[in-house]
């Protein structure tokens, strides 16, 4: 949690946002801080409470507790003014099956009472166009294949120009190719100068797009903040294969570690441990982050002299040093997906 | 954010790129357009038009089968069937009548049950929702929708009539239930007076409907219900032991256009049943907003 | 967000405000100015007097006579409108046009249907739009004097000048008069007239006739029958108005296509009577029954059998001989109430015959064809039968 982007920056903010359905907290008390202008991946296992949390932002359900605020305004209060600078998908695209896909897009655009019907033709084919559905624009819903109707839904959301989308599971039914266009997508809204947030539950997905993200398990947000920041809160791991396992204990502990002095095969001891604050100085992917309106502050630099202490190569050379049979030595680097499946218990795909 | 905010911000977006202008007549030409856009995709709709076109074959049913039998003993079957013959004006007349008790109800149950379920169903409420469109604007859009279509389907039934009839028997003057007779085009004006009457008659039927259909994301069951409904009341309104109950059922005055075929008119009982129908719109459509503006979406 | 609750207002609201604006329209208007006290002779006198020429407006009529209800279900305008007994039951409205004695309108809204009795001078139409059928007659003489108005008319509800006109023949010893609390009538302030029979011996508990408070037109007669919460009989104006009706509402030719009936009146001396009952027969009207017996108990005596009458004033029975020996046409048979499927499902087997048992009027069918009619208890009419 970065209590420093809290404030004007943030696109959305949620406070102590809940949601009860009967006895079941399908949202519990969660703090959002969606920066502007980031790119905001919210991810979360199956039914761990992304959706609700979603349609309760967009004031389509009630909060039990909490608040939310898009845009700098009160939503629900403020829903007229805030909405129209909103584009989402919800849940999956749901559309009129006997409406052709442009007619869909008609009827949407007309339900909003700021657009303007004057330019709504145009917006509507430049809208399919950037999904890459003109050609079937004339066709019946009904006739769309998964994929086609996520499209639609995603030019759905496009139809204006909008301040922040909410993409609840865009990908879901694409093909790969559709996956990757959705993705460039993505950043181009990005580019725009757009907020995008984006539920998910494909780990891959929030990783390559997204410059924040936030962890959702059972209705709990367990982590939220900058992706790089949220790698390096994810722990590397030291595992060194050597016959000596008691001077090799020892030089650990001196660097701060609790080894696990282990025997799987038999002959050498395979030590593991957890390296302290190194994840910082091996971040292989300061490239993809802008920085976000709010930026990071010093976390960077404080994690880096930490990081320095307990470098690998200073660790070698303290095995070393100390005679110790160096015959296996290695750095696991904690991804995301680590970090979800410590935070979350589950693995992918777990419904609750 | 204020929207001036948002155009500053953004100076050096086009107006079709950004699509949307803040001032106040071009609101109100949007919610035209909501509107415009709900009647069209209404009557535009394969079903819409099966409603209509089913309530327009029960003229012409009607008129085929007079034309084919012999001649129908007065007093037997529906009101006016035997005067068919004489004058095929009354062909939308009888068929009028016939449709009131089952067939108008059963298709304004289904296009008022459709409103807000019907959406829900689909899924597309909540993408009208977050357009946004507004829940009161699409309660009331969806209103309109289900009173054009009450509009509609008395107009389909007396003008189908009407014309099944002029093709099929001599047009002349009509004989009114009074026993005075009008010439064809005061006749006509009369037909569309029913027509009228009906209109008004589901307005309240409607707004029930609107009501059930705010209850459930099922279309099907706030249809069933609102159907149901209409004929639980009519059977009500049957039971002399509920006397008390009767001139509050909505179905009371459904028949109560008889009094448009008198000389001269009487606009008693049509005032009574707009009377009663303005009061069932208020009360469901208070019940509609209560609910409906409270709902959850979670369809 | 608003809390719920406020949201749920308008649901609560509107309810309440129909409910308010519902009592404050059912509460008569307190703020009227009660009418001058009068007497009970001084109301006689006023409807005696009354000088009202020209009306329009619509009666209601409402009977809990007892007798089994005409289902009108459907679109159809119901199987029975138009026999005997379906005036007798449940409710009914009536347009009433009245310009002078001699013009005359009253069409009867049944159900996708109608009753007319068109009076113009001496002309009279009578119209069911039902069948289709006309039925034209042409009065004797010119009738005049208010006195005939309405209780001319031939068939229909009836109006509550002419039940009242009817009522007030009763009043004598075996009847008190008083006159209570005033009355609201389609609008209009009225003095509450109530007769009530002295005698213990008859079916009806009071008569209640409210008189227009203006001008002495009855407005509503309401009989109420002993040991029933619900009037027997009411009829009443629901909406009046005090001015001539459009000229044209007189005007009545058959329509194309009607099947017309004319009716030869016979002497005049049966002229009133007759005209009533064929009305009757052949529109399938029929006044109320307490009426037509009334009626015809005051006819002359016509050739052949005349009904005996026994006992008096509100106990009055009258006795019918057999049909065979009757050919007086207007008198009521056995055979015909027989022949009305709704009064024969009324009929109940009794010692001595059959009997047609309603809160205000009994009739007893006797075994060898006789009738016996009578405001009184069925044991006084078999006693009746029994004393011949
Ligand atoms: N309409 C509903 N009624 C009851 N429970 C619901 C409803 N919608 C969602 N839930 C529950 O809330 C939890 C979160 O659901 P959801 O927000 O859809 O999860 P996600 O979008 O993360 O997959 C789930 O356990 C689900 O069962
Ligand atoms: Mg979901």
């Amino acid at each position: 949690m970065t209590s420093a982007d809290r404030g004007a920056g943030l696109a959305i903010e949620t406070t102590g946002l809940s949601k009860r359905f009967g006895h079941q907290l399908a949202v519990n008390s969660i703090d959002l801080a969606v920066p502007q202008g980031s790119v905001f991946g919210f991810l979360g296992p199956n039914g761990s409470g992304k959706t609700t949390t979603i349609r309760m932002m967009l004031g389509l359900a009630a909060a039990t507790a909490g608040s939310v605020r898009l845009l700098g305004q009160d939503m629900p209060g403020k829903l007229d003014e805030v909405l129209p600078q909103v584009g989402a998908l919800v849940e999956g695209p749901a559309f009129y099956p006997f409406l052709s896909g442009a007619a869909n897009l008609h009827r949407f655009d007309a339900a909003d009472r700021h657009a303007s019907p004057g330019t709504r033709r145009a917006r509507v084919a430049e809208a399919l166009d950037r999904v890459g559905l003109s050609h079937a624009a004339r066709k019946k819903v009904r006739a769309y294949s998964l994929g086609m109707k996520q499209r639609l839904g995603i030019a759905n959301a496009l139809l204006s120009r909008r301040e922040l989308l909410i993409l609840d599971e865009p990908t879901n039914g694409l093909d790969p190719q559709g996956t990757r266009e959705v993705r460039s997508l993505v950043r181009s809204l990005a580019a725009d100068g757009a907020t995008v947030f984006v539920s998910s539950h494909l780990l891959a997905e929030v990783e390559q797009i997204c410059t924040h993200a936030a962890i959702m398990s059972v209705g709990r947000l367990v982590a939220q903040g900058p992706l790089a920041e949220l790698r390096q809160a994810g722990t590397a791991q030291l595992r060194l294969i050597t016959p000596d396992a008691g001077a090799a204990s020892g030089v650990l502990v001196r660097f701060g570690m609790t080894p696990v002095i282990g025997h799987p095969d038999g002959a050498d001891a395979v030590i593991t441990s957890v390296l302290p604050g190194s994840a910082g100085a091996l971040s292989p992917n300061g490239s993809r982050n802008p920085g976000g309106a709010g930026g990071t502050g010093g976390t960077g630099e404080r994690d880096a002299a930490a990081a320095l202490e307990a470098a690998p190569e200073a660790i070698v050379a303290a095995l070393v040093a100390d005679g110790v049979r160096v015959r296996g030595f290695a750095v696991e680097r904690g991804s995301l997906e680590d970090r979800f499946v410590a935070l979350t218990g589950e693995g992918f795909d777990v419904a609750q | 954010m204020s929207r001036s905010d948002q155009v500053s911000e953004h100076g050096s977006r086009t107006a079709k790129e950004s699509g949307r202008e803040g001032s106040v007549p071009r609101q109100r030409a949007s919610s035209r357009s909501f509107l415009a856009s709900e009647l069209k995709q209404l009557f535009r709709r394969g079903r819409t038009q099966a409603l209509l076109l089913a309530l327009a074959a029960i003229p012409v049913m009607i008129a085929v089968v007079v034309r084919l039998s012999t001649a129908v003993p007065p007093g037997r079957g529906p009101a006016f069937l035997d005067r068919i013959t004489q004058n095929g004006l009354f062909v939308g007349v009888t068929a009028l009548i016939v449709a009131v008790p089952l067939f108008l109800p059963l298709t304004i149950g289904v296009v008022a049950g459709d409103t807000i379920a019907g959406e829900a169903g689909h899924g597309t409420l909540r993408y009208l929702l977050v357009a946004p469109a507004g829940r009161v604007r699409l309660l009331l859009v969806k209103y309109v929708g289900a009173v054009a279509f009450c509009v509609a389907a008395p107009l389909a039934v007396a003008l189908a009539g009407a014309g099944i009839g002029a093709a099929l028997f001599p047009v002349g003057p009509v004989t009114l239930l009074s026993g005075d007779v009008v010439q064809p085009g005061e006749a006509l004006n009369r037909m569309l007076l029913i027509a009228a009457y009906q209109t008004v008659s589901l307005l309240g039927l409607s707004a029930i409907g609107l009501f059930l259909s705010t209850l459930t994301d099922v279309p099907v069951g706030a249809m069933a219900a609102t159907i149901v409904l209409s004929v639980a009341s009519q059977v009500l309104d049957q039971l002399p032991q509920l006397e008390w109950l009767h001139p509050w059922l909505f179905s009371h005055y459904w028949f109560g256009f008889a009094d448009l075929l008198r000389q001269p008119i009487g606009w008693d009982s049509f005032t009574s049943n707009a009377m009663l129908q303005a009061g069932y719109i208020a009360v469901f459509g208070a019940l509609a907003y209560g609910r409906f503006v409270s709902k959850d979406v979670l369809s | 967000m608003t809390p719920t609750w406020l949201r749920w207002m308008p649901a609560v609201a509107v309810p309440a405000v129909i409910a308010a604006g519902v009592l404050a329209g059912s509460v008569p208007a307190s703020a009227r100015d009660p009418l001058p006290g009068k007497t009970p002779a001084q109301v006689l006198a006023m409807i005696g007097q009354h000088t009202t020429k020209a009306l329009s407006g619509t009666v209601e009529q409402t009977s809990e006579l007892g007798l089994p209800d005409v289902p009108q279900v459907g679109p159809s305008s119901g199987p029975a409108a138009g026999s005997l007994a379906e005036l007798l039951t449940g409710p009914h409205s009536a347009r009433v046009y009245v310009d002078g004695p001699a013009k005359v309108r009253i069409q009867v809204m049944d159900r996708m249907a109608e009753r007319d009795a068109v009076r113009q001078g001496n002309e009279v139409w009578l119209y069911n739009s039902k069948d289709n059928t006309a039925t034209h007659l042409t009065l004797p003489g010119i009738a005049s004097g208010k006195q005939d108005r309405g209780s001319r008319m031939p068939g229909s509800v009836a109006t509550p000048e002419e039940l009242a006109a009817r009522m007030l023949e009763k009043v004598d010893v075996s009847t008190d008069v008083a006159v209570r609390g005033d009355v609201e009538v389609a609008g209009r302030a009225a003095y509450n007239l109530v007769l009530t029979p002295r005698s213990q011996g008859t079916l009806v508990e009071s008569v209640a006739v409210a008189v227009d408070g203006e001008n002495g037109l009855p407005l509503s007669v309401e009989v109420r029958a002993r040991g029933q919460q619900e009037p027997a009989f009411r009829t009443a104006f629901s909406s009046l108005k005090l001015e001539a009706p459009d000229a044209a509402i007189f005007n009545f030719t058959p329509p194309p296509g009607a099947s017309v009936k004319e009716l030869a009146l016979p002497s005049s001396g049966y002229a009133k009577r007759d005209l009533g009952q064929q009305g009757r027969e052949t529109s399938g009207l029929g006044k109320d029954e307490l009426g037509k017996l009334e009626n015809d108990r005051k006819a002359p005596a016509a050739a052949g059998g005349a009904p005996s009458v026994t006992g008096t004033g509100w106990e009055t029975v009258v006795g019918f001989p057999a049909r065979a020996n009757s050919a007086a046409a207007g008198a009521p048979s056995v055979d015909t109430l027989l022949n009305d499927p709704l009064l024969r499902q009324a009929t109940v087997a009794v010692p001595g015959g059959r009997a047609i048992s309603t809160s205000l009027l009994n009739v007893l069918l006797t075994d060898d064809g006789r009738m016996f009619v009578g405001s009184v208890p069925l044991e006084r009419l078999q006693a009746a039968a029994a004393a011949r």
